[in-house]
């Protein structure tokens, strides 16, 4: 079973496509389960003006993509680096066990953006 | 019967809708309070009913009712075939056979013997169209093969066996043979006497039957051992007051199956082709796994792979999106494994490939209108899903 969360953002995720001029561009992947999610974000300032993602995989870890495209818009690198696993984990809702990675893939999504930054900037 | 819930049900493999006619003679069987064991006159209904299940579903698989031994279900039935002629060898474990694409009921049991009671086990694989070869059969043998299991048609890709040739050599062999029948009866006519078969499973809640209720066909009951030991029933092979209400309704079932087969049979034969033809015109790549035509597969089941996509993705928007139910092979598990389905694993498919599988299966309620309207809600949502990846643009 798949909670609302999930179903919401799977059966109409609104941040798919490719942005015209990203300033940054991350991949993340599952080795286990194979999927993979490919992250475009472009900047205004210190914050987040668009994002959108492509995504191969199961119906968790696409809203997943969608769900964490929609958490970073209008945020700054800084606040969405804050956040703690719980509210990470909060981000999708109860999941079955079978859905779990997805919190991994979530926090990795979080990971993945603050190194992609900070290496542009370092 | 009002069939407007079923429309969007595609399923018909992993359990089918309960018949009206199933149903009605459930109801009145809850007042059969009376032990069937007992010998006051309040039992003789009782006892009467079960005596026509039994006939029923002896009728429906050709051979005398005495043979017919009630189950819980599927997996009661083909635990008890093995384990029943297995433990009758504890203090020589030899060699069973069996194949890599069966049920968890029966590679589970298998694995249970050889791990836990010092038995040896040979697992056939199929080719690339679901079969197993019986010249790997024949090499499989040994001098000490104590049994042979094998199902009758696959629940993923409705691939059906060899099973009547494979009866043949090893009755030359004098080796027992169970069938795990459980897709197979129901949808295609059984002679189980003809087959040759020592034993064979069965489910009533694959043939428009209610769930908890099986059989285990026993050619001759000395070669097994009984599953529960107490008041006698089941001719003291099953011990255990009877499910009459589950009896009554797998009875009616037998007896629907039996008159309808055959005419269930060519319907979803015409369904099949007519989606095999829609989804080979569609403009979306995918491929068909395991057999397709009438003699080497069941009429009412397409497994297909669709390039670029994974199975549970689609299975969830056909589902939340056009209200389709369909079943997935392949799934998430956790952090650390993947559950791949084992039949397509063993057919030699890329694991891509196996990622990419939906099991389609249908049943007497299904028709052609929903077939047109599945395969161009599949189409939508295969073009969404790679429209998602990037494969490709809507």
């Amino acid at each position: 079973m798949y909670n609302d969360i999930i179903i919401d953002n799977f059966s109409n995720p609104k941040f798919v496509g490719d942005l015209e001029s990203a300033d940054y561009k991350f991949e993340i992947g599952n080795p286990v389960c194979g999927d993979r999610i490919h992250m475009q974000v472009s900047f205004d300032g210190d914050y987040i003006r668009e994002s959108r993602f492509r995504a191969w995989g199961c119906a968790t870890s696409v809203a997943t993509a969608n769900i964490f495209c929609g958490s970073i818009i209008g945020k700054s690198v800084n606040e969405i680096s804050a956040r703690k696993n719980s509210e990470i984990s909060d981000m999708l809702g109860e999941l079955e066990p079978s859905q779990q990675h997805c919190i991994n893939i979530l926090s990795e999504l979080h990971r993945e953006l603050s190194l992609a930054v900070s290496l542009e900037e370092g | 019967m009002n069939l407007q819930h079923l429309k969007g049900y595609f399923d018909y493999n992993a359990t089918t809708p309960i018949s009206e006619g199933v149903a009605l003679s459930m109801q009145p069987a809850i007042n059969l309070f009376a032990n069937p064991s007992s010998p006051n006159r309040y039992s003789v209904n009782s006892h009467a009913a079960i005596s026509q299940a039994r006939d029923n579903i002896a009728d429906l698989l050709s051979t005398d009712a005495r043979k017919i031994f009630f189950t819980s279900g599927g997996s009661e039935a083909n635990n008890w075939a093995i384990k029943g002629v297995l433990f009758k060898h504890l203090n020589n474990p030899g060699h069973i056979i069996t194949s890599s694409m069966e049920h968890p009921s029966v590679l589970d049991t298998v694995r249970y013997c050889v791990e836990e009671l010092g038995f040896r086990a040979t697992y056939l694989q199929p080719d690339a169209a679901g079969h197993i070869k019986i010249s790997d059969f024949e090499s499989a043998l040994t001098i000490d093969t104590q049994l042979v299991s094998v199902m009758y048609a696959n629940n993923e890709t409705g691939a059906i066996q060899p099973i009547e040739q494979l009866c043949s050599i090893a009755a030359e062999y004098k080796i027992p043979v169970h069938v795990d029948a459980v897709q197979f009866v129901g949808k295609r006519l059984i002679d189980v006497e003809l087959l040759g078969v020592d034993f064979l499973s069965l489910s009533a809640h694959k043939f428009y039957g209610p769930k908890g209720v099986g059989c285990l066909y026993i050619k001759d009951k000395d070669a097994i051992g009984p599953l529960i030991h107490g008041g006698g029933q089941e001719f003291s092979m099953r011990s255990g007051t009877e499910n009459l209400v589950a009896m009554s309704g797998i009875s009616v079932a037998a007896e629907e199956a039996n008159r309808e087969l055959v005419y269930w049979d060519s319907h979803c034969f015409r369904l099949k082709k007519q989606m095999m033809d829609l989804l080979e015109a569609a403009p979306i790549a995918l491929a068909f796994n395991g057999a397709t035509d009438y003699d080497s597969a069941l009429s009412n089941t397409l497994n297909i792979s669709i390039d670029g996509i994974r199975g549970e993705a689609l299975a969830l928007r056909l589902e939340i999106l056009h209200g389709f139910i369909i079943s997935v092979g392949s799934a998430c598990s956790n952090n650390k494994t993947k559950q791949l389905s084992h039949v397509l694993m063993a057919m030699g498919l890329t694991e891509e490939r196996v990622l990419g599988a939906i099991r389609v299966s249908f049943g007497c309620f299904t028709d052609a209108q929903q077939v047109s309207k599945f395969v161009d809600a599949l189409v939508t949502e295969v073009q969404q899903l790679l429209h998602i990846s990037g494969g490709e643009a809507l």
